[in-house]
């Protein structure tokens, strides 16, 4: 949609707690539960906050995502606390299967099968479908999608979805990798989000992909080779990184077109 | 103030003492407390030191940057490691280099060392950021945060970790806060009224027009970045010298957060609004931490403790001031800018009577006549669509030259490449015979070429004289006699009763014109016009003619005039190019065009053509 939401974070956040409240549940159906959350939360942004601000220009969006962020942190912390919380992940994800003499956990397969779900299935969804070609087209150029007859509240109300259960989905891959939640756990992750697309280029998915594989890469990279003198700055090595893309490819290594001026 | 002015000596004398005075009522009205009121109210005057730094770089860009409390934290350790006596130092920080950690420079000293580190780290981190776009910027200022956060945490033997330095000497009075934010108020003033910070906010109001007029983006946003983390350190060390303690969460998101919403509040792009939201929010703030401990309201409603609370009630209001007062509660106004002063009778400018004499143009038989703009087979496709075929064209001095033919026909896409908008795929511009082919739009600019555009691209926040002087600033011509310029290039196009008017406020006509004027301030040698008629009434477009006229007289430069309103074009231009199709179709007098049958054909259609024919 051309806009950068802060708050998907605090998305990503409290679908995570949805698992931690609804641990007493079978534990699909707590995944469900945390999957309802995350659209439901997503749904009430769009429609209290974003909405509003929908023709604002994208600096203001993005302030706006940012109170947003703030607001949704801050009443977990009043709600439940501002310190973590374990939550009981099921035992056969923390076994692990050994392949060829490597072992590897279970959880890791989950992840890589459900991330690769997740890229077919938007992929599929935005360059396949009608709602995609209109998600597209409204993103493109919004007042002239909603001339074409694009129902644009309703398109956007479904990207808002879409984003919701993938922080869903997110949440609770990392809920079951630490094992608890944080009113904070939401800020890295998204951190990460954005500057993958920064680096890869805005409105490029293929983009974004690569500048997450990138950051990725570089962060197990340097997990395995750094001295330990600079262990601890691994993260800030990281988010230096894009800083030295950006010296030489000021538009992101594919150079999407938002963001720049047009003439 | 000799000659013109931006604003009269009473309205900028307002706008400088509102802000102030209101900071030194919050100092006496801090002196006057108990001494933990007085920490309270001095720890409020360095973040308002903070927001003013946020002010300058967010509110005269209008790029927000994420990034500033950085400067913040940098500033407040440097002062610290600088301050702490030898002996607390070699507990605390046992891997500073001895030369640092055996100094115990006075707070003065080392905030001013705290300052001038932050600045030179923002020019220097600011250096690849500012060449990102307006929405990355946000992003890379936020992963900067990121990583000084990350370092202050983890560089134990340095900053002492996630547990941070205590016993820093606490120095820091309401006073002397109050003193460092009065300073902080006339610094960011000074620089919003600046030459360079002209520039800065005609970049915020339109980027492109900002860069038709010889602005560099980057360079004028760097300035500011940098500026603004010599503010954030200096609030920065202020605090730490108020507090005694500091570790690497003192001025991270949460304090962006609040940070930013005292601008937002305010309204960024003013200095007042930067002043008013950091007080108006930092007394919500206070209200809201009593209520976190605990709080009967009115004997009726008991609120137990719920720490967080405060956070969430500057996030609502953060978000309510987006939804429903997006410029803030000062409008982005200066105090001598608000409607109800202007009311008292304020003169708004220090325009001088009529015209001021001073011929912003160059006089006739100037040498510069013998140079000429010419295009040589520009050929351009836009993924496959060839926009431009082999066309060549050739601009004099003095000249007018009309460009006309159908829609599509790739006039504005040659005036696009001719300007440096656009690059060629092949094919040369040479200005005065040097070649010119990939220049910026700024430089070309400061090269002499002007332009304007189809949409007019006004500064909405700027008046109409700021609007046309910041044209002046473009090419490096000072402050005081760019206004002088502009003045007299308003006055020459009737737009001076109109001056101290936003560019926003200005009809479509006026706007129209208003980017011609812009233009011309930057000296053009050569002018591109972008259907200066179009939305034009015919009284108007009798005026623009003679406007034009005398332009090309007066200021001796050559016009190359798109214009699809013919009677301007035969009226003004001796010699006209035909554009079809992206090729040349034909040149000639108004006469030999009028004549053409190709020319008819490609207006009109051949089935036209067929149907008079019959």
């Amino acid at each position: 949609m051309g806009m950068m939401n802060f708050a998907h974070g605090e998305f990503i956040m409290l679908a995570a707690y949805a698992l931690y409240v609804f641990a007493g549940l079978p534990f699909p159906a707590a995944v469900a539960s945390a999957l309802l959350t995350g659209i439901a939360i997503a749904l009430l942004a769009e429609r209290v906050a974003f909405r509003p601000v929908r023709s604002a220009d994208l600096s203001t969006q993005l302030v706006t995502s940012l109170a947003v962020a703030a607001i949704l942190q801050n009443v977990v912390m009043v709600a439940v606390d501002a310190r973590g919380q374990s939550v009981a992940t099921p035992a056969s994800l923390s076994e692990s299967t050994t392949i060829g003499g490597i072992s590897v956990p279970n959880l890791e397969f989950v992840t890589l099968g459900l991330t690769a779900i997740v890229l077919a299935g938007l992929g599929w969804l935005l360059y396949r479908t009608r709602t995609g070609l209109a998600m597209r087209a409204a993103a493109e150029n919004f007042d002239m999608a909603r001339l074409l007859g694009v129902r644009a509240d309703r398109v956007i109300a479904i990207s808002f979805a879409i984003s919701g259960a993938l922080a869903a989905a997110v949440g609770v891959l990392i809920v079951m990798q630490t094992g608890q939640v944080t009113p904070t756990m939401g800020l890295t992750p998204v951190l990460i989000g954005f500057v993958a697309v920064v680096i890869g280029g805005f409105g490029r998915m293929f983009g974004a992909v690569i500048g997450g594989l990138l950051l990725g890469a570089l962060s197990s990279l340097l997990g395995a080779y750094l001295p330990d003198g600079l262990a601890p700055f691994r993260d800030a090595i990281v988010f230096t990184f894009p800083v030295l893309i950006l010296i030489f490819r000021p538009h992101g290594l594919l150079g999407g077109e938002i963001g720049k001026a047009r003439v | 103030m000799s000659g013109a002015g931006f604003r009269s000596r009473s309205s900028a004398a307002v706008s400088l003492l509102v802000p102030l005075a209101l900071v030194a009522i919050v100092t006496l009205v801090g002196a006057s407390g108990t001494p933990s009121f007085q920490g309270t109210v001095t720890l409020i005057l360095c973040n308002l030191i903070v927001v003013l730094g946020l002010q300058v770089f967010v509110g005269n860009s209008g790029v927000y940057s994420f990034g500033q409390l950085g400067f913040a934290t940098a500033g407040a350790y440097i002062t610290a490691l600088l301050t702490l006596p030898p002996a607390f130092a070699l507990l605390q920080t046992p891997g500073l280099p001895p030369l640092i950690a055996d100094a115990q420079l006075g707070p003065l000293l080392a905030t001013l060392i705290a300052a001038a580190i932050a600045g030179l780290l923002a020019v220097v981190v600011g250096l690849p950021l500012m060449r990102t776009s307006t929405l990355a910027i946000p992003i890379s200022t936020f992963a900067f945060l990121v990583v000084v956060y990350n370092v202050a945490a983890n560089w134990d033997r340095v900053t002492g970790g996630s547990s941070g330095l205590v016993s820093i000497p606490t120095t820091t009075s309401v006073e002397s806060a109050g003193l460092w934010a009065a300073a902080a108020v006339v610094l960011a003033i000074a620089f919003k009224w600046s030459a360079s910070g002209y520039r800065l906010q005609a970049t915020r109001e339109d980027e492109v027009a900002a860069r038709s007029i010889g602005i560099g983006v980057m360079r004028e946003r760097l300035i500011a970045f940098g500026i603004s983390g010599v503010l954030c350190g200096i609030g920065g060390a202020l605090a730490v010298h108020q507090s005694g303690v500091l570790n690497p969460t003192t001025f991270y998101f949460g304090a962006t957060v609040t940070t930013l919403t005292m601008l937002v509040v305010g309204g960024a792009r003013s200095v007042l609004g930067a002043v008013v939201g950091a007080i108006a929010i930092a007394t919500v703030n206070e209200m809201l931490r009593g209520l976190e401990n605990g709080a009967d309201l009115f004997g009726a409603v008991s609120v137990g403790p719920a720490p967080g609370l405060a956070a969430i009630g500057l996030g609502l209001i953060l978000l309510a001031t987006m939804i429903a007062m997006p410029h803030g509660l000062s409008g982005g106004r200066e105090a001598g800018e608000l409607p109800w002063i202007r009311r008292l009778g304020l003169p708004a400018t220090a325009l001088p009577p009529g015209t001021s004499g001073v011929v912003a143009g160059r006089t006739t038989g100037d040498p510069v006549e013998k140079g000429v703009l010419r295009a040589e087979g520009i050929t351009l496709a836009f993924s496959g669509l060839r926009v431009l075929r082999d066309l060549d064209l050739e601009l004099a001095p003095g000249e007018a030259l009309g460009l006309i033919g159908p829609n599509g026909a790739g006039k504005t896409t040659l005036v696009n490449v001719l300007s440096g908008f656009q690059a060629p795929d092949s094919g040369a511009v040479t200005l005065d015979g040097v070649d010119v082919t990939g220049r910026t739009p700024t430089r070309l600019a400061r090269d002499g070429l002007g332009r304007t555009f189809q949409a007019s691209l006004p500064f909405p926040h700027l008046t109409a004289l700021e609007s046309v002087a910041v044209g002046a600033m473009g090419i490096g011509v000072g402050r005081r006699r760019a206004a002088t310029v502009a003045a007299d290039v308003l006055s020459r196009l009737n737009l001076l009763g109109q001056a101290a008017l936003p560019a926003g406020s200005l009809t479509p006509a006026g706007q129209r014109l208003l980017g011609v004027a812009r233009a011309l301030a930057t000296h053009p040698r050569y002018l591109l016009l972008d259907e200066p008629a179009a939305g034009l009434n015919e009284v108007e477009c009798g005026e623009l003619v003679q406007i034009l006229r005398d332009v090309i007289e007066d200021f001796g430069c050559g016009i190359l005039l798109i214009e699809h309103e013919m009677s301007i074009v035969m009226e003004l231009c001796p010699r006209i190019q035909v554009l079809d199709d992206g090729a040349t179709l034909c040149e000639g007098t108004p006469e030999e065009v009028q004549a053409d049958p190709a020319v008819v054909e490609a207006y009109l259609g051949s089935a036209f053509l067929a149907a008079a024919d019959a």
